[in-house]
């Protein structure tokens, strides 16, 4: 008995002492912070729900999901929205709930939570959700979103980002290979001059946007806008009149990437170019034959020949998938899809091949990229992935094991502790 | 105090939480230029060039040119120099007949060609060498000196159109340029519509500083012209039916757009019509950058398309006319005639 009171005191001494320690961690433990942001994350959540609709997701995920703070007006359409909605609101967002709670549950793990097999549980499911929480965050600075194209009977060995774009140079002179200098939209976006020794010459990006309007002027007709000044490539034989355009977060938004440049030999200019991101990928471009050059403008300097083209960001895979065949089935008398399915190649390094089903819900894996099912077009006979890299993405179910052992642990040892209670209750007096 | 916290502590969380993020966000890769090899993607031609400091290039390409270029001269840019890549093997006198019928010359026949032609040997490269002379006014010094290249049933034309002293003072330029092309035909199919074509005659100059130039169908024949047609062509079916093809250039309005519709259609069995009704037949065109008008008319057995003009004071009409079928046919090449149509 007297050993079991010393183990006791022995326990509330270390935490004891974990508590004058880390003194300066006690407020942050304390348990109303916790509802207070957990309410809070709630008020964001609704509020996120409601901008959805206007600004779309990733509008509404930049806005209040991957900001300190978000800015909310009452929607002009509730009641008493027409005084309400000039007034701006100030909601946290989700990196500042996310990391208060992050704290708040690490100072309550070592200011008020016994490190005791007793509560073992209750520390696993804490452990779990901080895991969660940090698990998101890394995610979302690290996880990257692309797209893969592939035609039936062709293969694609690149894939390209959903947003951010870049400025590529090919050198093409070369028979069998090609040199590729490419310029990130950091850089575009920064203007300027840039220079690399990569490149016989220097560019000066004199406008970027990350979208525009373009119109295809009448021949004869002024070019009015940002490519008054383009005087070769594609802007001035298709004579495109651009507009800036705000970016739209929309999920049916296409935006249109712009940069007008000039290029330099030294000091004497080759000439101002414009080119034209498509939101689908640069081989749209040959569907419109006045634009088709998009793709590759070329610009021949030093008897070489280097083709230009602002394209979404690319990524070369040491792999290749090949698309044998697609499929779409579809809800009978409807439209709606039931099933999209490629049957694919992956043709891997060392020549060696793995052949595979992709389909909603089944994705390939294969070297730290999971390839979803994105599009499908089984008239046009091309299929679209939605390629995922994210390095973290074991977090979460590691967090949701241990959260699930955490409340095992503590539903079983307080079930024993009862089951042992009522036996000893039953025994004859 | 807020919810228990010193304002001190509260700030000093929030700098945790911030480092935090900024942490996070600085492992992501840092974007910057790159540089990397891949097998190659690009299916088109290749054709480079180095030029000669004398030359210059003409930014408009359009059609099957792959470049283009001038002469600079004390008096401003002279000449025309092209570079044009053929997926097709093409014949040398299909070639020297598509220029030499704009310079007047009547066909030439494979002897004929034996005569004016020569190769030459560039940088270990074979160039057929074909020297044209206008024939089509007298006194006319202008020339076309044509160098093709022919690789793996591939042809590369390389068209020089200038004044005869013009390309014999830059023939080392020239050669020195064709030593510097690097050529290499793509999987894209590429066929020339036309070839580039030499400036008009000279006879324009009277009525104007420079002349238009366009392209003409290669299958349209030149016909005789005359004091009032400053160019003239025939196409024939091989029904025999026909289409004449002319443009006329007179000082003035001559008349006014409704007095000429008017007798165009008198000359294809349609009635006259006011005013109101020329709407039905014409449509505004842009020219060259220059507003003009396109005139539609098709009658029962024949059809006329034309476009009227008006450049400083001068008016210009370009019209087609004849069986209404063939017509039909050749419409769209009427119109990729008008899109080439170039005042200088």
């Amino acid at each position: 008995m007297s050993k079991e009171i010393n183990t006791r005191k022995k326990r509330k001494s270390s935490l004891g002492s974990r508590r004058k320690k880390f003194a300066w961690l006690v407020p942050f433990a304390s348990i109303r912070l916790t509802l207070t942001l957990l309410s809070l994350s709630m008020i964001l959540i609704f509020v996120a729900t409601l901008e959805q609709v206007r600004i779309g997701i990733r509008g509404a995920l930049a806005e209040y999901f991957e900001s300190m703070f978000g800015i909310w007006h009452y929607p002009e359409q509730f009641w008493g929205g027409e005084f309400l909605h000039a007034f701006p609101l100030p909601v946290p967002g989700g990196y500042l709930l996310g990391g208060l709670l992050i704290v708040n549950l690490t100072a309550a793990y070592i200011t008020r939570f016994q490190w005791t097999g007793k509560k073992m549980g209750i520390q696993l499911i804490h452990l779990g959700i901080i895991m969660l929480l940090v698990g998101q965050l890394a995610t979302q600075a690290m996880q990257e979103e692309s797209r893969m194209q592939i035609n039936k009977g062709e293969s694609s060995n690149y894939i390209e980002r959903f947003h951010g774009v870049e400025l590529a140079f090919s050198d093409v002179t070369v028979p069998n290979t090609q040199k590729v200098v490419t310029i990130p939209q950091d850089i575009l976006e920064d203007g300027g001059t840039v220079r690399t020794a990569d490149l016989p010459f220097k560019i000066k990006v004199k406008k970027f946007g990350v979208n525009c309007d373009f119109t295809v002027t009448p021949q004869g007709s002024n070019r009015e806008g940002q490519a008054k000044e383009v005087n070769r490539g594609v802007g001035q034989t298709a004579n495109l009149t651009i507009r800036d355009k705000e970016e739209d977060f929309s999920s049916e938004g296409l935006n249109f990437g712009y940069l007008i440049f000039e290029i330099f030999d030294g000091t004497k200019s080759l000439g101002t170019w414009l080119s034209l991101a498509h939101p689908g990928g640069n081989h749209w471009w040959k569907q419109s034959p006045k634009l088709s050059d998009f793709a590759f403008q070329p610009i021949r300097h030093d008897g070489r020949l280097w083709g230009v083209t602002l394209r979404s960001e690319r990524e070369y895979l040491p792999y290749s998938i090949e698309l044998i065949d697609v499929e779409n089935e579809f809800y009978q008398g409807t439209e709606i899809p039931f099933n999209f399915e490629s049957d694919i190649v992956l043709n891997m390094e060392k020549n060696q091949t793995r052949q595979a089903l992709v389909y909603m819900n089944t994705p390939l894996r294969h070297a730290g990229k999971t390839f979803y099912q994105y599009q499908m077009n089984a008239a046009a006979d091309y299929t679209v992935f939605q390629v995922i890299r994210n390095p973290s993405w074991l977090v979460p179910y590691i967090a949701c094991i241990l959260v699930s052992i955490g409340l095992l642990w503590q539903f079983s040892f307080h079930l024993v502790r009862f089951l042992r209670k009522n036996s000893n209750n039953a025994q004859p007096a | 105090m807020f919810l228990g916290f010193k304002i001190s502590q509260f700030i000093l969380f929030q700098t945790v939480i911030v480092s935090c993020c900024l942490l996070l966000f600085s492992c992501g890769e840092k974007k910057e230029i790159q540089t990397y090899e891949i097998p190659s993607e690009y299916d088109g031609p290749v054709v480079t060039w180095e030029l000669p400091d004398e030359w210059g290039e003409n930014p408009d390409l359009s059609g099957p040119m792959a470049g283009s270029f001038h002469v600079k001269t004390e008096l401003g840019p002279m000449g025309r120099i092209g570079v044009m890549p053929f997926r097709e093997s093409v014949s040398s006198t299909d070639v020297a007949n598509m220029f030499g019928m704009e310079l007047g010359q009547s066909t030439i026949s494979d002897d004929e060609l034996k005569e004016i032609s020569e190769i030459k040997l560039i940088e270990g490269r074979e160039f057929e060498w074909i020297w044209l002379s206008d024939k089509s006014h007298e006194g006319s010094t202008r020339a076309v000196l044509l160098a093709l290249f022919r690789d793996k049933g591939e042809t590369w034309l390389f068209p020089f159109i200038a004044d005869h002293d013009l390309i014999k003072s830059q023939t080392r330029n020239f050669e020195s340029f064709l030593a510097s092309t690097t050529l290499r035909a793509g999987a894209i199919e590429i066929r020339a519509k036309a070839p580039a074509l030499p400036p008009p005659p000279p006879a324009h100059h009277a009525h104007h500083n420079q002349g238009p130039t366009w392209d003409i169908p290669s299958h349209w024949v030149k016909s005789e012209a005359s004091s009032v047609r400053l160019a003239s062509y025939e196409v024939t079916d091989v029904n025999g039916s026909t289409l004449d093809f002319s443009v006329t250039s007179f000082p003035g309005d001559v008349g006014g757009i409704l007095a000429n519709v008017n007798r165009w259609l008198g000359q294809i069995g349609i009635d006259s019509v006011e005013q109101d009704g020329l709407k039905k037949y014409i449509s505004p065109i842009i020219l060259d950058e220059k507003d003009a008008q396109l005139v539609i008319a098709e009658g029962a057995t024949d059809s006329l398309y034309a476009a009227i003009l008006v450049v400083e004071g001068r008016s210009w009409f370009f019209k087609i006319t004849g069986d209404r079928t063939l017509a039909k046919v050749e419409k769209s090449n009427f119109l990729s005639f008008l899109d080439s149509v170039c005042f200088h």
